[in-house]
């Protein structure tokens, strides 16, 4: 794509090394006003290494950073802020126990003349300000924790720009958001755009990405392999140079559905957003759950996996009627649930992926009433094996492995459970295109052996390409069940967000 | 080499030697046969007590209470016994479940009425010590039976009983921990107790069950302390808690839970025992190894809490070769 005019930023010919690994490689990049720049590529390709060295929280070991021409160093986080590069990380920075206004201020609280006193008045007025010009509707008195995660990330991006910025980055800004709040982010990105600021956007979701970005720049092994202005915003094109191979088939979707139910879901209610969900799932079958953030896909879950009691409705599970008090109950019965959050409800940093594999059916290694450890070792390798997990896996604490092979050994802990009714919530988050195939190969797999899969995903071409119905979940209900061949994204937003 | 460097048991033993080396450079008497005995007498109530504070700690957990634990169950060993004519068996047996109820108490109050066991186990360690006073009138028993010295000062082929019973019980706790559903099951919800729940463990029964087990431990170290001197006492265990705690973060376990290994707290142990042997046979007062011991906790937890910083260090020094 031509561009014309100056850039602000340019990194010229990037390299850094980290012991044993080189994570840029004479990376260049150009960051021009009014334009947003997308960075992809997979999981170490290098992008956050490069968001780092123009943040300045890293030090490149050779290249030039110039701004508007003229050669800078950025030593650090707070010269780069002086530059006015602001930062948006994926992580949060916000104090949950503190208001909006205090969070924006964080670290530079306003004091009255002379006295080390916060001016109250003055942080007030300035953090209306800042909310009001980038038209985020929240009051800044209200405790960040009170508010939904898709408002604190707009405080989060609030807070970063508070400072009058030039160059905006934004690393994965929308792990966290639906749809509506994704459209609020995008509308906030280009209002930021049009006041001629240059925004570097990071992100995983390359819907998104082609959605909003002018420019696209795509690393692969710490390499750039096409520049922006060589890059083509079309997902087949941004994936084929991303893998560096022509992906043929994204969503590798096999169809192996019955017309036998496995699971019968009769007016469930929970007190937890679950109000009165009916619908059948068939052996074979992915059954997927669509729906915005907080419309109650996850509880719908919970309430079926026995963490949230339910105070109404019947399960029948192969015909015959099921109640769970607890996750426990669910297991015995065949249940399997794979969280959204794999690092707080998932997986045991404290051990290997061997036990982390096994640990949900512990009963099965029983010798004489003692741990069979050779045993063990074999289940493991052997799912490992099956499954296409790195093979260190089976001796590395979890926390060595990378996001995909993670998510195959919490898989692999439901397989070998036995369970044959699997509930994956957003299983492929935050992991990179071979990973997420990977996961999508899986599920093939669970169906394939006659095992429904219930699939709840905020990905919606994702969720459309490999569910055979979908549920539409709205406010703690299913509102309509479709097949998913006869639906197409808009429509599913659409009836998701409560259109007609 | 990758393994042995890993090994749990490595840093917890390096520290011992160091510190064994030292004592036996400055201290003429500590390698005479003699104290050498007399060390394996010190260090088997702590260590005995250590193993139930280790699996509490393994779940994430904390145990303030063995201390006024063992005070209360001496107590009232020394009054069923002496004073209530209870068969001397039966009591022993009495003790060992009375122990296993006063653990069973933390428990429910830790993971059923969801205290934070550092409170619940602080009020124990309050409300043991009481109660033990409240058992003939405050004042210690002496003379409780005679069938109570062999428990202590007994030997077996020429070693002493206490260390049986600490090589039986070190090995069952390992037995527990390496070989069974729950010493995995301990592990999985000191590590992450979300995942565990969602796994299908019965979370707060895995927690009631440690505390069983320190308690069960506290009544083992109970009936030696009574044995010792044969007699029970409402100002028996002060401090043991902080020593049971210490040998266990010596030995490697994370305050965080979830990660440790049962048989380094038998170093841990040993570590403190000695250290408090050669302050003693140097004639340093007790308030200045009060102070030493507190400086060995601080240190220790402080090695926990940097683990991560301190395996980075260790990671730069040995490069990887696959990247």
């Amino acid at each position: 794509m031509e561009r014309t005019g100056e850039p602000i930023w340019e990194l010229i010919d990037i390299i850094k090394d980290f012991p044993g690994v080189r994570a840029n490689d004479k990376v260049s990049i150009k960051l021009y006003p009014s334009e947003i720049h997308g960075l992809v590529g997979e999981n170490g390709s290098g992008k956050s290494t490069l968001t780092k060295t123009l943040s300045g929280a890293h030090q490149p070991d050779s290249g030039e950073i110039r701004l508007y021409g003229e050669l800078i160093r950025l030593d650090n986080p707070i010269v780069a802020r002086h530059h006015g590069i602001a930062t948006v990380f994926q992580e949060f920075s916000l104090v949950p126990t503190l208001t909006v206004a205090e969070n924006i201020y964080l670290g530079q609280l306003p004091t009255r003349p002379g006295v080390p006193i916060v001016d109250w008045k003055k942080m007030r007025e300035g953090a209306v300000g800042i909310l009001a010009g980038l038209e985020i509707g929240i009051d800044p008195e209200v405790i960040v924790g009170n508010l939904p995660v898709a408002e604190q990330q707009l405080v989060e991006i609030a807070k970063a720009i508070s400072a009058d910025a030039s160059m905006i980055i934004l690393d994965e800004p929308t792990t966290a958001l639906g749809i509506a709040e994704i459209e609020h982010l995008h509308g906030l990105l280009r209002r930021m755009k049009q006041q001629g600021r240059a925004i570097l956007y990071v992100s995983h979701r390359l819907d998104e990405v082609v959605e909003i970005v002018d420019v696209v720049t795509i690393l692969k092994d710490s390499r750039v392999v096409s520049t922006a202005e060589e890059s083509k915003i079309e997902i087949e094109y941004i994936v084929g140079k991303m893998v560096g191979e022509e992906i043929k088939e994204h969503y590798p979707k096999v169809t192996n559905t019955s017309d036998t139910p496995i699971l019968e879901v009769r007016d469930m209610w929970s007190e937890y957003r679950v109000n009165g969900v009916s619908f059948s799932l068939l052996h074979g079958e992915v059954f997927g759950l669509g729906g915005v953030l907080g419309s109650g896909r996850t509880e719908i879950a919970r309430a079926l996996f026995g963490i949230d009691p339910l105070t109404r409705g019947q399960i029948r599970l192969n015909d015959r009627l099921v109640e769970f008090h607890s996750p426990q109950d669910a297991i015995r019965a065949g249940l399997a649930f794979v969280p959204e959050n794999r690092k707080f409800d998932g997986l045991f940093f404290n051990f290997q992926g061997r036990q982390n594999i096994t640990i949900a059916n512990l009963r099965a290694l029983l010798h004489n009433g003692l741990l069979d450890l050779g045993k063990e070792r074999n289940v493991s390798l052997s799912y490992i094996d099956r499954l296409q997990i790195t093979p260190d896996a089976d001796r590395k604490f979890v926390n060595f492995l990378s996001g995909g092979n993670q998510q195959k050994v919490i898989i692999a802990r439901w397989l070998y459970s036995g369970a044959d009714v699997f509930i994956l919530d957003e299983p492929t988050q935050g992991l990179d295109i071979g990973a997420k195939i990977a996961v999508y190969n899986l599920i093939n797999k669970i169906t394939a052996q006659n095992k429904a899969v219930i699939f709840i995903s905020s990905d919606h071409d994702e969720l459309l390409a490999m569910s055979d119905r979908i549920g539409v979940v709205r406010s703690g209900k299913i509102v309509d069940i479709v097949d998913a061949k006869k639906l197409d994204k808009t429509e599913l937003v659409r009836s998701s967000s409560g259109g007609s | 080499m990758k393994s042995f460097l890993e090994s749990q048991l490595v840093g917890p033993l390096a520290a011992m030697i160091l510190v064994t080396v030292i004592v036996a450079l400055t201290t003429e008497r500590f390698l005479d046969a003699n104290n050498l005995g007399n060390l394996t007498l010190q260090v088997s109530i702590v260590a005995l007590t250590a193993i139930g504070s280790t699996i509490v700690i393994f779940t994430a957990g904390i145990d303030l209470s063995p201390g006024s634990a063992i005070a209360l169950l001496t107590m009232v060993f020394a009054v069923t016994v002496k004073f209530w004519a209870v068969p001397f068996g039966l009591a022993v047996v009495f003790i060992l479940l009375l122990g296993a109820f006063l653990g069973a108490i933390n428990g429910f109050l830790t993971a059923y009425m969801r205290i934070p066991a550092f409170i619940t186990t602080l009020a124990a360690l309050s409300a043991f010590r009481g109660m033990a006073f409240m058992f003939n009138k405050g004042s210690p028993v002496f003379s409780v039976s005679r069938l109570l010295d062999p428990l202590f000062y007994g030997k077996v082929l020429g070693i002493p009983l206490p260390l049986y019973y600490v090589v039986f019980f070190y090995a069952l706790a390992a037995l527990l921990m390496r070989y069974t559903r729950l010493g995995r099951q301990i592990y999985a919800v000191g590590g992450n107790p979300s995942a565990a729940r969602l796994s299908g463990i019965d979370v707060k029964r895995v927690q009631l069950f440690a505390f069983i087990i320190a308690g069960f431990m506290a009544a083992v170290g109970a009936l030696l302390m009574a044995a010792r001197l044969n007699s029970g006492s409402p100002n028996y265990g002060v401090g043991l808690e902080l020593k049971a705690i210490a040998a266990a973060v010596i030995g490697g376990a994370s305050l965080f839970g979830g990660r440790g290994n049962v048989l380094s707290t038998l170093i841990g142990a040993l570590t403190i025992t000695i250290v408090q042997n050669g302050l003693n046979l140097n004639a340093v007062p007790t308030s200045i190894q009060n102070v030493v011991i507190g400086l060995i906790i601080v240190i220790a937890v402080a090695i926990d809490m940097w683990r991560e910083e301190i395996s980075l260090i260790f990671q730069r020094l040995i490069p990887s070769r696959n990247p």
